[in-house]
């Protein structure tokens, strides 16, 4: 039977396809296929090894100190729905010793992220590892060299932790045309095996509300420690980008027993300012001003982690030159007043933000 | 008599082909050019929503970066949708616009 069939569908003597014909049709399916292929790899990820660099000067109460910095990121991509992603940290601190001589100093390593991220469904994303902690929006966002707008870290940062070892739930969605909804939830280990993996045992999350027409967001968070004192910390975010300025403002407010206190922060790009359009378009003005108000921790306990000893209010500005995309000079001056003295505070330096493709990216 | 048919045939097949001749130009003049517009102009709307998007979303961190080959695209903005909360939608359209 199957041969009778395969006998009838023969192409018969006088109507055999001639050569060029063939060679025509095998091209075009070749072709076809090599462009559908095409389309489908164009479209894969590729890992990535990204990340910043920079080099410092911080000039605190006349103390120099010579910070270098480099930060790899890697983006490793699994199929669609599969993120594998880690940050590390290396930054060089030196300082001339206070009777004189050479600069000195040390280099810290630190893993800020390493984790797994499984996009579920349009609403849910499960991140398991070490994770940056989802408390306001400075640690997770503006955090990196080449995106913050000054290079001082805000005077509350350490108020929650950094990084947890654990799980998380987190994603954004749509509520309607106007508003979308975003949302972080975690639970976290204690980690005290090795410095670089340090964790609090946390429970805590996250929601923010961003409305996209006037480009305004504003959230709040909480965390609550599940060792020790089981203290809790909560905190809100404001972040608004006007429409009509090429201005970016964000804000914080963040209250734990170690403390509270709150940070304001402008970058004004004068790409609307017609004088010296060319230089001007790549220069950026910044402002921050910040209040930290001491907790119930002692003053020394409060330095150890990176907290002021005291009642502190702080005003820093600076300008930032786009030299081009991803690399800028920087360079700001700020005052710090607090009962334990004031102080000026200089910075000036550069940053740069790197992305190499691991594998062929272009087409 | 079998002249005359003949005649009638080849005129008939001659007229048929002249008028599929005529016809055929003008189907595809009426047709194609709204196809590809309606595509470029599906395209430019898409291009247009991914900006406005784009700047929405990532400007609330940073300014806007160089565009970078599709492929490192698609991680950048799968890292992205993971740390910056983006929607499944926004993800899409910025996507296409810093691809095209």
């Amino acid at each position: 039977m199957s041969c009778r069939r395969q006998n009838s569908e023969r192409p018969r003597a006088g109507t055999q396809i001639p050569y060029s014909a063939k060679t025509s049709f095998l091209l075009f399916f070749l072709l076809a296929t090599h462009l559908l292929a095409q389309t489908t790899e164009s479209d894969r990820p590729v890992p990535i090894l990204t990340g910043t660099a920079g080099y410092f000067n911080f000039v605190t109460a006349g103390q120099n100190q010579l910070d270098a910095q480099i930060n790899p990121v890697v983006l490793l991509p699994l199929g669609d729905h599969w993120l594998v992603e880690s940050r590390a940290e290396f930054e060089g601190a030196f300082q001339r010793p206070p009777d004189g001589g050479a600069y000195g100093g040390m280099v810290s390593k630190n893993l800020d992220y390493a984790q797994v991220d499984y996009i579920a469904s349009p609403f849910v994303t499960v991140t398991v590892g070490r994770f940056l902690t989802p408390f306001g929006i400075f640690n997770e966002r503006l955090y990196p060299i080449w995106i913050r707008s000054l290079q001082q870290d805000p005077l509350i940062l350490p108020l929650s932790a950094e990084s947890n070892d654990g799980m998380m739930l987190r994603g954004g969605f749509p509520v309607n045309a106007r508003v979308n909804f975003n949302y972080a939830a975690y639970v976290s280990a204690i980690s005290t095996g090795h410095s670089n993996l340090q964790s609090n045992r946390d429970v805590g999350g996250r929601m923010g509300v961003f409305l996209p027409g006037p480009r305004i967001e504003f959230g709040a968070s909480w965390q609550k420690l599940l060792q020790d004192q089981r203290t809790n910390s909560f905190g809100f975010h404001f972040a608004w980008q006007p429409t009509r300025l090429p201005l970016s403002l964000h804000s914080e407010y963040a209250r734990s027993n170690q403390g509270s206190g709150y940070w304001v922060d402008g970058a004004y790009r004068f790409s609307q300012v017609f004088l010296w359009q060319k230089v001007m378009r790549h220069l950026e003005f910044a402002a921050r001003a910040e209040q930290f108000f001491n907790g119930q921790i002692p003053p020394d306990e409060a330095e150890a982690l990176g907290l002021p000893g005291a009642n502190t209010r702080e005003g820093e500005f600076g300008l930032n030159y786009y030299l081009r995309d991803g690399l800028k000079l920087v360079g700001s001056y700020g005052r710090q007043f607090s009962f334990a003295g004031n102080f000026n505070l200089w910075t000036a330096g550069i940053a740069y933000r790197f992305a190499v493709p691991l594998g062929r990216a272009a087409q | 008599m079998k002249n005359k048919l003949l005649s009638a045939i080849w005129l008939l097949a001659l007229m048929s082909t002249i008028g599929m001749a005529a016809a055929s130009p003008r189907t595809d003049a009426s047709t194609e050019p709204v196809v590809r517009n309606s595509a470029e102009v599906e395209a430019e709307t898409m291009r247009l929503e991914g900006e406005k998007r784009f700047r929405a979303n990532c400007g609330r961190c940073h300014a806007a970066p160089q565009k970078f080959p599709p492929r490192m695209m698609a991680t950048i903005i799968r890292h992205m949708r993971v740390r910056a909360t983006i929607t499944d939608e926004d993800v899409r359209l910025v996507l296409f616009y810093m691809t095209q």
